[in-house]
């Protein structure tokens, strides 16, 4: 059975994009805009993956992912943002919450190589 | 379009019908020809054996006369008359067997006739033994002395028994050659049909094999071709994945980089500090909101103006300060200086300068300016 990924963005464009390019390597992909979408499709098909955005329309993404933890403890998360931090932050601030951080100038096989070696 | 083995196959296939046809009828016609043969023997042994009983009887007549002579028994006579009628029918008989043949129906009018005058001869001996007396019945047996007219009568019927015998032996002859061509014709028609079998059987094997070389060469070829169209298939596939994969990849870089100058530029607009863009000349190519919010000049004002049309240097050697931080592709930090708003104003603030490079050359440089908001507000 294909592995389950839960993209958390609030702009259309890089889920519709991300989701092809998953979708295209046999993923089974999942999609939401806020916390409660996130938690609705945890709640019903807990992802293998979550992918989320860090700066969301109206929510701050490390807490959707937090929320998130408290159900799906042991699911990696990619944080994919448009924010550059730098490697000290990551690694002091970022690497208790999250599996991987990615910038969003970061390649699509980049983003799909992360995935593959979380999922798997 | 006719196929090529019917076309080579049917001719064959008529010859061999035809040749049954040809073997058929001669041995229907065999067949009739030995029944009227048949036919024919059997009154020519009708012949002879009639011949043979008209013999007997003349030859019966004659020695029951010749009893009838000597004893004068009336029995005897009516035995030499019934045996003269039998011979007469014998007679009747053969002439109607030998009707249709002209040959054997002379002869048999010769026997008739010599038959006929001993028949009278005989008649005649018995009237005369009835009436005349023994010296007219020995008178007319001496005449008749030796039997030559019975020698006659038997050498006539010997001739046409010969003349039947042979042919009969001809007729035998004649059968026995049509045997053997009856013979010959049925072998040379089931060996011709035989090898014309044999040969239309060579023919189609010959187009079985063709068929199977054929089929198993498009087989080959269709399964070269099914083997190619895979391979073309998979080629357009992955090359469509590849595509497909490129799309996505320019698709995503260019939403990032539109997302990624989208932020840059929120940040620096949402700066608080006065931020100019120079060029390498300071000349101010790019401005924040806190310029205008300042100075009150607008972007479409400044853009292309040199910076000291806003920012002053505080002396003579923080403004050049500022120009050697540039020249020497260096930073400089909180430089003095004075910011001149719309009006003419004035208000105290720090420069700071950072050369902008790209790649390797510096380009120009950004300028923030921060207002020493300690400072009196502005001065005329």
């Amino acid at each position: 059975m294909s592995k389950h990924i839960l993209l958390i963005d609030d702009e259309p464009m890089i889920r519709e994009i991300l989701a092809a390019a998953l979708t295209s390597k046999g993923y089974r992909i999942s999609q939401a805009t806020s916390s409660s979408e996130a938690m609705a499709v945890a709640q019903q098909d807990p992802p293998h993956l979550i992918v989320s955005d860090l700066q969301l329309e109206d929510e701050d993404g490390l807490a959707i992912i937090a929320q998130l933890k408290t159900k799906l403890p042991d699911v990696p998360v990619i944080l994919l943002t448009g924010v550059l931090f730098e490697p000290k932050v990551v690694r002091e601030n970022l690497s208790s919450k999250i599996s991987c951080y990615l910038p969003k100038t970061s390649t699509l096989a980049q983003i799909v190589d992360a995935v593959s070696r979380l999922v798997n | 379009m006719r196929d090529k083995v019917v076309t080579r196959v049917l001719p064959v296939f008529l010859l061999i019908a035809a040749i049954i046809v040809c073997v058929a009828v001669a041995a229907v016609h065999n067949i009739n020809r030995s029944v009227t043969g048949s036919d024919w023997v059997n009154h020519t042994h009708s012949v002879i054996l009639e011949a043979e009983a008209l013999k007997s009887d003349v030859y019966l007549a004659d020695g029951a006369l010749h009893t009838f002579v000597l004893t004068g028994n009336p029995r005897d006579e009516s035995a030499c008359a019934s045996a003269l009628a039998d011979a007469d029918e014998d007679l009747e008989i053969t002439k109607a067997l030998t009707r249709n043949e002209p040959a054997q129906a002379q002869q048999v009018a010769d026997i008739g006739g010599m038959v006929g005058a001993r028949s009278a001869f005989l008649n005649g001996i018995m009237s005369s033994r009835s009436t005349g007396g023994p010296d007219a019945v020995r008178k007319a047996l001496s005449d008749d002395a030796g039997g030559a007219a019975l020698h006659r009568i038997k050498g006539a019927i010997e001739r046409l028994k010969n003349s039947e015998l042979e042919l009969l032996t001809e007729r035998d002859k004649a059968s026995y050659l049509q045997a053997q061509t009856m013979r010959y014709t049925v072998w040379i028609g089931v060996v011709l049909d035989v090898l014309l079998l044999a040969a239309s059987g060579w023919l189609i094997q010959d187009d079985i094999n063709a068929r199977r070389r054929l089929a198993g060469a498009l087989q080959d070829a269709n399964e070269k071709l099914e083997a190619k169209v895979k391979e073309r298939t998979a080629e357009l596939e992955a090359s469509n994945a590849r595509l497909t994969a490129e799309n996505l990849e320019r698709l995503w870089t260019n939403q990032a980089l539109e997302h990624q100058l989208r932020y840059n530029n929120l940040i620096v607009e949402s700066v608080s500090d006065l931020v100019f863009v120079l060029t390498k000349a300071l000349n101010i190519s790019r401005l924040n909101p806190a310029v205008t919010e300042e100075t009150g000049f607008s972007a479409t004002e400044l853009v292309g103006q040199p910076l000291s049309r806003v920012v002053r240097a505080a002396s003579r050697t923080s403004e050049d300060a500022l120009a050697e931080a540039l020249g020497a592709s260096r930073q400089l930090r909180d430089c003095p200086g004075l910011l001149e708003d719309k009006r003419g104003g004035t208000r105290p603030a720090y420069a700071s300068i950072v050369p902008l490079r790209d790649r390797d050359k510096v380009v120009g440089a950004v300028v923030t300016v921060r207002v020493d908001r300690q400072a009196p507000g502005p001065q005329k």
